[in-house]
């Protein structure tokens, strides 16, 4: 039996997850991979949100917020995004390949995109094969406080590099 | 961990919108097994009657205390479901939901898939619902004035209606003039009463109104704040920059005119006797049916669906140019008896009230009916010189299915409608979306058909899709009706989520006070502590991710309660899992 990848989802609530819908009430079908996970705003997701999917199984990470310039919240999604960048550093820094991350923009309006996004990664997911990781990082899986200080220091760093 | 949790957990059959794809059966049996959760059904339609009472019923008779329901999207039904855990008296955050339906059934056809889809997602509610914590809704004040962008006839209403109620607004209007572009049009169909008529009496209401202020050559540049509470800045073109507290926002921006020189070969530009509908209709408000060199045409075709219903253009219906078709072919046959009048349709679209009863009138005046394929617009040349009129049509006739040559001395073109060029930047600065065509996006196409993904503000008109007069008004009262009923109350209750800082954890690092983008966040330079104004707050936890003392809590979407949901989806499903 082929390879079927668990794509945990975080959307937005006012572009991303109403897209989502609206790929439902338009019956848009796609393929049944992605568990997904409301936020207000993309850029309420917290890095260690997507270390913590990885280690509890995930095989991939979508992160799905509003285009740069209509975040209902003025500009969450632009900080999405520069955390994102170092996010990116993060996973490879815990020996995850970096396509299992993404961050795209879906509008309330692009169920269809949607509907593609979660086809396109599932296809990608299950080439690149489940996701092993680390005994280090799986051990962190069920320390909240453990892994958010192992993200907070991995971020602080990887910040100045980028900032520098 | 919640050891007292009592879980009540229910999943819809939707009918069979879920239970088709979703083996209901299977999802309860599964959920009822885990910690927790104290009763699990099935049942055909949750959001029913017996459905909410089925609840009620178990939180009072279990005592239950905290409940999830699998069912349809919780931006459709949370609200329904919130009331049922209220009237059992349980606080209504205690409740979660699982998007089976919108999310699950309804975009997946492999059953067992979509089951363990399901059941993950359920049990993802289960772990975070153990997390919830009761909250009070937070009151806000609700300013009694409206803003009411745009002064078509959507506009008018919108403020004639609540300026009438007593309550003050602001009409900002772009043009010079108000009227919108019904003051373009002649006659209005079916029941040919006068746009002038129409719009002179709105206007005359409008301008004699103490609590209507109207601000023409004005544009609105920016709106702050939340539902109720908004600032709004206003400029005027030579005049002021108003700011405006108001409660609510009703965007009546209406649409604009298809662009007839996109399909090259109507010669739309080329060809001075080729015409659109609007200037059609200048030409009979003056009196003046005529062709460009000032002739009496004998021979007049009428091109319907010019940028409608065409995949290259607009792949929707305009919904009024077949009627104002049959309009102008009444008004010329009334003006010229002796002209020959000739329809080139695709369908005969005359729907509503007094429609059909309206075509059957105007067809028995000796309109010649012609029908063209969709997407095969017809082809407009020059007549030879030995021809009695200006130009010839040529139509691939669809039921004859021959290629006829029309003759005309003037070619009206039904331009449809389209959203309007800078809907983006209006979408933007009240916090709307827009669709694929560029048309405003209600909150719910049935139930909640003139209000927005933003509290507050509202839609009417033609900005939200194509549609006639009736229709306009009718999406404008209602839109009135929704800001009267909250300016009664006076007040607003404000959803209790909002970010907190813990004094003790928050270190003054100052890192989230420039990074929210609602200003909320205030610095205490003598506790060197930041605090959240929580009315200012809008939740989207942007500090919460960013603060490196984790000393920020998102009140209900804490880390704690999405860790427990991240855990729920793959619990069950993770290549790791087993
Ligand atoms: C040729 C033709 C004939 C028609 N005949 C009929 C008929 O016989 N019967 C019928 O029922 N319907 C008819 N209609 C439909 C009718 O025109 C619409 O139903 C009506 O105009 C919709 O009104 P509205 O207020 O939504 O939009 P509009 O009339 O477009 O008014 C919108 C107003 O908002 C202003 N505005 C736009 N953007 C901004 C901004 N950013 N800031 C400030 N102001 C802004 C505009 O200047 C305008 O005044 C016809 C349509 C066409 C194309
Ligand atoms: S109303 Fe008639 S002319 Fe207008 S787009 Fe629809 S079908 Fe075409
Ligand atoms: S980011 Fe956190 S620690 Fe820094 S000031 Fe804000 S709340 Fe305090
Ligand atoms: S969650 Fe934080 S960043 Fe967002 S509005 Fe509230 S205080 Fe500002
Ligand atoms: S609200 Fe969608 S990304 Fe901010």
């Amino acid at each position: 039996m082929e390879f079927e990848p668990i794509i945990v989802g975080f959307l937005c609530n006012w572009c991303s997850y109403t897209g989502a819908d609206l790929a439902g009430t338009a019956r848009i079908k796609h393929r049944p991979n992605l568990r997904t996970i409301r936020v207000m705003c993309s850029g309420r997701v917290d890095p260690t949100f997507v270390l913590k999917a990885f280690a509890a199984g995930a095989d991939g990470v979508l992160v799905c917020g509003c285009h740069p310039g209509d975040c209902h919240y003025i500009e969450g999604n632009y900080k999405t995004m520069r955390r994102m960048e170092l996010l990116g550093q993060l996973v490879r820094a815990y020996g995850i390949d970096e396509r299992r991350v993404r961050l795209e923009w879906v509008s309330a309006s692009e169920g269809e995109r949607f509907a593609r996004l979660v086809d396109e990664m599932t296809l990608e997911l299950r080439q690149l094969g489940p996701c092993k990781l680390r005994p280090t990082v799986a051990a962190l899986a069920n320390d909240f406080d453990g892994l958010s200080r192992a993200v907070t220091a991995q971020v602080a760093a990887s910040g100045e590099v980028t900032h520098g | 961990m919640k050891d007292d949790c009592r879980i009540g957990f229910y999943i819809c059959n939707c009918g069979t919108n879920i239970a088709k794809v979703v083996d209901a059966e299977q999802v309860c049996e599964r959920i009822a097994g885990l910690p927790g959760v104290a009763c699990a059904r099935a049942y055909k339609y949750m959001c029913s009657n017996p459905g909410q009472e089925m609840i009620t019923r178990d939180i009072r008779e279990r005592g239950l205390n905290r409940v999830v329901v699998a069912a349809c999207s919780p931006r459709m039904h949370e609200p329904t479901f919130r009331k049922a855990l209220e009237a059992a008296g349980l606080n209504p955050y205690l409740l979660e939901m699982a998007n089976i339906r919108e999310q699950c059934s309804w975009v997946h056809d492999d059953p067992r898939a979509a089951t363990a889809k399901a059941c993950d997602l359920a049990h993802a509610a289960v772990r975070r619902v153990r997390y919830h914590q009761p909250l009070e809704k937070v009151e806000a004040s609700y300013a009694p004035a409206t803003l009411v962008l745009g002064g078509g006839i959507a506009g008018l209403t919108v403020a004639v209606e609540l300026a009438e109620a007593s309550q003050p607004v602001y009409l900002v209007e772009r043009e010079g003039k108000l009227g919108g572009n019904v003051g373009r049009a002649d006659l209005t169909a079916p029941y040919l009463d006068s746009a002038r008529d129409i719009l002179a009496e709105k206007i005359a209401r409008a301008e004699a109104s103490p609590k209507l202020d109207i601000l023409l050559r004005s544009e609105l540049v920016e709106l702050r704040g939340f539902v109720g509470n908004f600032r709004a800045t206003v400029r005027t073109t030579g005049g002021p920059t108003r700011d405006l507290a108001v409660g609510a926002v009703v965007v009546c921006t209406g649409y604009q005119e298809f662009d007839a020189t996109r399909i090259e070969r109507l010669g739309y530009g080329r060809f001075p006797d080729v015409i659109t509908s609007f200037e059609l209709e200048r030409r009979l408000r003056m009196g003046r049916l005529e062709t460009d060199d000032g002739r009496i045409p004998r021979y007049v075709s009428i091109v319907h669906c010019v940028g409608s219903r065409n995949p290259r253009y607009h792949p929707y219906c305009s919904r009024v140019c077949c009627m104002t078709a049959l309009k102008y072919g009444h008004e010329i046959k009334s003006a010229l008896p002796a002209a020959m009048v000739t329809d080139l349709y695709v369908d005969m679209l005359s729907f509503g009230k007094g429609g059909e009863d309206f075509y059957r009138r105007t067809s028995e005046l000796k309109t010649m009916f012609l029908m063209y394929e969709k997407g095969d617009p017809p082809r407009v040349r020059a007549a030879e010189p030995g021809d009695d009129c200006g130009l010839l049509v040529q139509v691939n006739e669809r039921l004859s299915g021959e290629v006829i040559d029309v003759p005309a001395d003037l070619v009206v073109l039904m331009v449809g409608m389209e959203a309007r060029a800078d809907g983006g930047d209006v979408a933007r600065t009240v916090g709307i979306s827009q669709d694929r065509q560029g048309w405003f996006i209600e909150s719910h196409p049935k139930l909640a058909p003139v209000s927005t993904a933003t509290e507050g503000v509202y839609i009417a008109g033609c900005c939200q899709s194509p549609k006639d007069i009736p229709d306009s008004v009718a999406q404008a009262r209602a839109a009135a009706a929704m800001v009267l009923a909250h300016v009664a109350q006076g007040k607003i209750e404000v959803d209790a989520r909002f970010a907190e800082i813990d004094p003790d954890r928050c270190s003054g690092c100052r890192m989230c006070n420039e990074l929210c983008p609602y200003t909320a966040i205030t610095f205490d330079p003598d506790e060197r502590r930041s605090s959240v104004q929580s009315a200012l707050c809008k939740a989207c936890g942007t500090c919460v991710a960013a603060c490196p003392s984790g000393a920020i809590t998102a009140r209900h979407f804490t880390d704690k309660q999405i860790f427990e949901q991240i855990e729920g989806v793959l619990a069950w499903s993770s290549s790791r899992s087993s």
